[in-house]
C-alpha cells in the first residue's frame, strides 16, 4: 500500500465516522419507527472505497469505522450491530461489484439490504427471540430507497473526483 | 482507481431493486397471514428481557389499562397493557424507537427496545374463539 492510499484510507475512515455521527441528527425513525432504520450515509464511503481502493482497504476502513464508532460513542453493545450489518453489506457488495452489468446503484441497494439483514441477525442474537424478524419486510423495502440514495451520492462523488487528479495512481 | 465503475442507473439495477422488494413482499405476506389468522380475544403479550421471558399478560383478561415497569441492561420501560393492545409509554433509552412504535394490537406484532434488550411480542392461537357472527 502506498502512502497516498494509506492517507486516503485514513481520510475515508474519518469521513465515515463523521457521516455516522451526522446521521444521528436525521430523525428518520420519527417517520419509520423501527429499530435500525437509517439512511446508511457511511455506506457511501464503503462503496467509494470498494471501487477506488479495492476490497481489502474497504474492509479495513469498515472495521476501523465500526471499532472507533463504538469506542467514541462509549457503546460497545452497538459494535455487534455495526459489524454484522457492515460485514454483510461488504460481502454482498464485493460479489455484486464483480457483476459488470450492475451500476453503483444496484451494488449500493444490495449492500443496504444486506446491511439490514445483518443488523436483524445481530438483534436476533442480542434479544434471543424472533421478535426482530417482524421488522425485516419493512427494513428491506426501505433499503431499496436508502441504497439508491447512497448510490446516487457515491456516483456524484465519483463524477466530482474524476475532475481532480486525486484518484490517479 | 482499482476497477471501472458504472455510474448511471440501468435495468440490471432495477432487477436488484425488484428482487429486494419481492423478498420484502413475500416476508410481509407471511407476516400478515399469521397476524390476520388470530382473533383479538386470544392475545397474550409476552415480555422478554435479555432473551429470558419475564412476564406474560393475557389482554382479554384485563378490565382496563394497566401499566407495568421493566428494567434491563440499565434502562427502564413503562409498558401500558389494555384489552385493545400494548404500547411502551415511556423509556429512558437513547433512541426511543420502542416509544415511537406506538400501540400493537395484532398477533405477531412486536415492540423491541434494543438498548434495553427488551421485546414485547403479541401471541395468539388461530380460530380460538373469535366469532365473526353470533346467531341466536
Amino acid at each position: 500500500m502506498t502512502t497516498r492510499q494509506l492517507t486516503l484510507c485514513a481520510v475515508l475512515t474519518a469521513l465515515a465516522l463523521a457521516l455516522s455521527y451526522l446521521e444521528n441528527f436525521i430523525p428518520l425513525n420519527l417517520f419509520i419507527p423501527l429499530p435500525g432504520v437509517k439512511l446508511g450515509l457511511a455506506n457511501i464511503v464503503t462503496v467509494f472505497a470498494l471501487y477506488a481502493l479495492g476490497a481489502g482497504p474497504a474492509l479495513t476502513i469498515l472495521i476501523a469505522r465500526c471499532l472507533l464508532g463504538a469506542i467514541f460513542a462509549g457503546n460497545l453493545n452497538a459494535l455487534i450491530f455495526s459489524l454484522m450489518g457492515g460485514l454483510a453489506a461488504m460481502l454482498v457488495m464485493i460479489v455484486l461489484s464483480k457483476m459488470k452489468k450492475l451500476s453503483i446503484y444496484g451494488v449500493s441497494m444490495g449492500g443496504a439490504a444486506a446491511h439490514n439483514c445483518g443488523q436483524i441477525g445481530a438483534a436476533l442474537l442480542t434479544l434471543g427471540n424472533s421478535a426482530p424478524l417482524n421488522y425485516l419486510p419493512v427494513l428491506l423495502g426501505v433499503s431499496v430507497f436508502t441504497g439508491a440514495l447512497t448510490g446516487l451520492i457515491a456516483s456524484l462523488l465519483f463524477r466530482a473526483m474524476e475532475r481532480t487528479n486525486l484518484m490517479k495512481a | 482507481m482499482k476497477s471501472s465503475v458504472k455510474l448511471t442507473f440501468c435495468r440490471w439495477d432495477l432487477i436488484v431493486a425488484a428482487l429486494i422488494l419481492t423478498a420484502a413482499g413475500v416476508l410481509a405476506a407471511g407476516y400478515w397471514g399469521r397476524t390476520l389468522a388470530v382473533g383479538s380475544s386470544s392475545l397474550t403479550a409476552v415480555v422478554s428481557a435479555g432473551g429470558q421471558e419475564t412476564d406474560r399478560v393475557r389482554l382479554a383478561s384485563l378490565s382496563g389499562a394497566q401499566e407495568r415497569t421493566y428494567s434491563s441492561n440499565g434502562y427502564t420501560l413503562t409498558v401500558r397493557f389494555s384489552p385493545d393492545g400494548v404500547a411502551v409509554e415511556t423509556s429512558d433509552c437513547p433512541n426511543q424507537d420502542c416509544v415511537h412504535t406506538g400501540t400493537i394490537s395484532r398477533a405477531g406484532q412486536s415492540i423491541v427496545c434494543l438498548p434495553a434488550r427488551i421485546s414485547i411480542q403479541l401471541t395468539g392461537q388461530s380460530g380460538s374463539g373469535d366469532a365473526d357472527v353470533v346467531i341466536g
